[in-house]
């Protein structure tokens, strides 16, 4: 009888459990929030991100000159463009059988210190009296009247200039500073880049303040914007179009024309957009205001290194008189000095005859 | 018969001894019906995005985001943003938390300072934000440091990016698709008046300014900001729940280093999206976050 009444309440106990938690279970179900979907739809995040790759191939091709010409780069006023950043220009004529070479005015190569030093415009001069073409980039300091005299000349006989700059950074104004690097580690690239402002002005050509951007048709970045012939030239010869990295706008006298303009870009400095020319030629002189696309990362962007093949066949191209600019005042008779020979990288270079206060050059050829 | 009657019986019937359990129960369970009448209806979370974002500040704020969804009695959020950005893939994870959780339920955000870049993308798809005159959105934008050419000397690398990462170009192009996702989210999330190469300009908008382009929609507080929410949310009783983010340590808060944080002590490029200063030091892409750097 005990045990019946036992087994009943266990039996009962049983039932009781399991509906409470049937019953627990059975609530919980139907009350409890579904895990909210984890997946949310971000609208920006779609396969249009990816921008596409700016083509880059070809070369920047040897130039078609005639003969062997002198091409003298410019280092000797701090010139912010290290030979590495111009290596497939150089290259380029170097296997067309031309000589480089980089005009130091006898600082060493350092770099540093060059713009008091340069002062006097023989040395420069007696360069330019062996060469047929001379290149300008970024100097720091700017170029004395009797330099740019002597340039003028040089450009009158037919030999051929190239001027480049990049926008100077509205901190320094454009100073004509000269900066030792005390390190010692680089070639001279710690200097402020500037534009060679007076001499340009020569020519006819003013840089502009500020950088060029487009903010809608780039190549990836705002600052790289492409640039389109401007005009028949043989400069621009099978150019589509190029790009420009960091590129300031010039301005041009009724002598110069524009070679290369960018379209719908805006001046930093103003905000106005338009089109801006961004290289442009004055009989012998070219001049562009931009220098990252002789780098070997940009110098096969886009259609960079055909206007980069012509370039340097318009450097190679000048039939200058022999003699020019010609020697005056002290610097009489000293047509050889300022460079060793080509076949002698680094040597001491030939003194002027009356050397005394002459800058001396060290000729180095690649 | 009266021999038979039961215990009830003799404590004075039935009626009385239920009348008594019944006054016991009712009492044990007035408080519950005095909080269900009085008490709020629900809870107004405001969440902290203060500070640089980084892996520490976005992993808290993504937490608190994720206990609101989750907590039933959490039924609107307000962010608390005074932040000028940071690390570009963590204020994606940001923007997309907020985004999920605001498709669950009202999420205002209140300008406590400044909204910018990356703090931005964090507030952008808010259903309403509460700028006052003086604080600041925008900065819509992204960053990164052009990656080294070479490798150092004293390491050995099995490959040439191993330690710049990519090339220049690459790098370049890998920042555009950052725009691109930025400013188009910033587009889709914004009824801005701005199109999206203004948006690229990455300026820096006064809340008055950023009104009046649809960058931010109210002028008004904090407070505002948590009665917006709540009405959104139909509560017309509410408590508000304060979550903050974690501290940054004084070290930092004077632009220094001190815990090796992972973030910013590996020595790749870093992609950003912040506004303000950036100081590279010169070994390699080493980065450090200076200047207002907890603000």
């Amino acid at each position: 009888m005990a045990r019946t009444d036992l087994l009943k309440g266990i039996g009962v106990f049983a039932v009781v459990v399991v509906v409470i938690v049937a019953a627990t279970v059975a609530t919980g179900t139907l009350l409890s929030n579904p895990s909210t979907d984890g997946s949310v739809d971000a609208p920006a995040y779609d396969d249009q991100l990816l921008p596409t790759a700016v083509d880059d191939d070809g070369s920047v091709g040897a130039p078609d000159g005639d003969g062997t010409k002198t091409v003298v780069i410019d280092k000797s006023h701090g010139n912010a463009l290290s030979e590495s950043e111009m290596q497939p220009f150089v290259d380029a004529l170097v296997r067309d059988g031309h000589d480089v070479r980089f005009y130091t005015g006898g600082t060493g190569g350092s770099g540093g210190f060059s713009g008091g030093l340069s002062s006097g415009s023989s040395g420069l001069n007696a360069t330019l009296r062996s060469a047929d073409a001379f290149v300008v980039a970024n100097p720091a300091s700017s170029y004395t009247t009797g330099e740019i005299n002597g340039l003028d000349a040089f450009a009158e006989a037919g030999g051929r200039v190239l001027l480049l700059a990049d926008p100077v950074d509205p901190s320094t104004g454009g100073q004509s500073v000269s900066i030792p690097n005390p390190l010692g580690t680089s070639t001279g690239s710690t200097v402020t880049p500037g534009q060679p402002t007076n001499l340009a002005a020569n020519f006819g050509v003013s840089f502009g303040a500020g950088y060029l951007f487009d903010m809608t048709d780039n190549a990836n970045n705002f600052q790289r914007l492409y640039a389109q012939p401007s005009g028949d030239s043989s400069l621009t010869e099978g150019v589509d179009r190029i790009v420009l990295d960091d590129a300031t706008p010039l301005a041009t006298s009724s002598e110069g024309t524009a070679v290369v303009e960018s379209q719908d870009a805006q001046l930093s400095s103003t905000r106005r957009g338009g089109t801006y020319t961004v290289a442009a030629q004055t009989g012998n002189v070219v001049t562009i205001g931009d220098t990252n696309f002789l780098e070997p990362a940009s110098a096969t962007v886009a259609d960079n290194e055909a206007f980069l093949t012509n370039l340097a066949e318009f450097l190679v191209n000048g039939d200058k008189e022999p003699g020019a600019p010609e020697a005056a005042g002290p610097s009489a008779g000293t047509g050889t000095g300022g460079f060793g020979g080509p076949t002698q990288p680094g040597t001491t270079p030939t003194v002027p005859s009356n050397g005394t206060s002459f800058p001396t050059g060290n000729g180095t050829s690649p | 018969m009266n021999r038979d009657s039961g215990p009830l019986d003799r404590i004075g019937g039935p009626v009385v001894v239920f009348g008594v359990v019944g006054l016991l129960v009712g009492a044990a369970l007035v408080p519950y019906a005095w909080g269900a009448s009085t008490g709020p209806d629900g809870t107004v979370a405001v969440v902290e995005v203060h500070g640089t974002i980084n892996g520490d500040t976005a992993a808290a704020a993504m937490a608190d985001l994720r206990e609101a969804r989750q907590n039933d009695s959490i039924q609107a959020v307000v962010l608390d943003v005074n932040s000028r950005g940071g690390l570009a893939s963590v204020s994606e994870q940001l923007y997309l938390s907020v985004k999920q959780t605001s498709e669950d339920m009202p999420v205002m955000v209140a300008v406590t300072g400044s909204a910018l870049s990356g703090g931005y993308y964090t507030s952008a798809p808010a259903d309403s934000i509460y700028v006052t005159p003086a604080s600041t959105v925008g900065s819509v934008g992204v960053r990164a440091v052009v990656p080294p050419r070479g490798a150092p000397d004293n390491q050995i690398t099995t490959g040439p990016d191993k330690t710049t990462t990519a090339t220049q170009a690459e790098a370049r192009r890998r920042v555009e698709a950052l725009r691109r996702a930025f400013v188009g989210s910033v587009v889709a999330e914004r009824n801005t008046s701005l199109s999206a190469s203004e948006l690229s300009y990455a300026k820096v908008y006064s809340g008055s300014r950023g009104t009046e382009l649809g960058l931010a929609d109210e002028v008004g507080g904090l407070d505002a900001a948590i009665s917006a929410a709540a009405d959104e949310a139909g509560l017309s009783d509410y408590e508000t729940v304060r979550m903050e983010s974690p501290t940054a340590s004084p070290l930092s808060q004077i632009g220094l280093n001190a815990s090796g944080d992972a973030t910013v002590d590996v020595d790749t490029t870093q992609y950003f999206m912040l506004h303000g200063q950036l100081d590279v030091s010169d070994s390699a892409a080493q980065i450090e976050v200076t200047v207002n750097g907890t603000n």
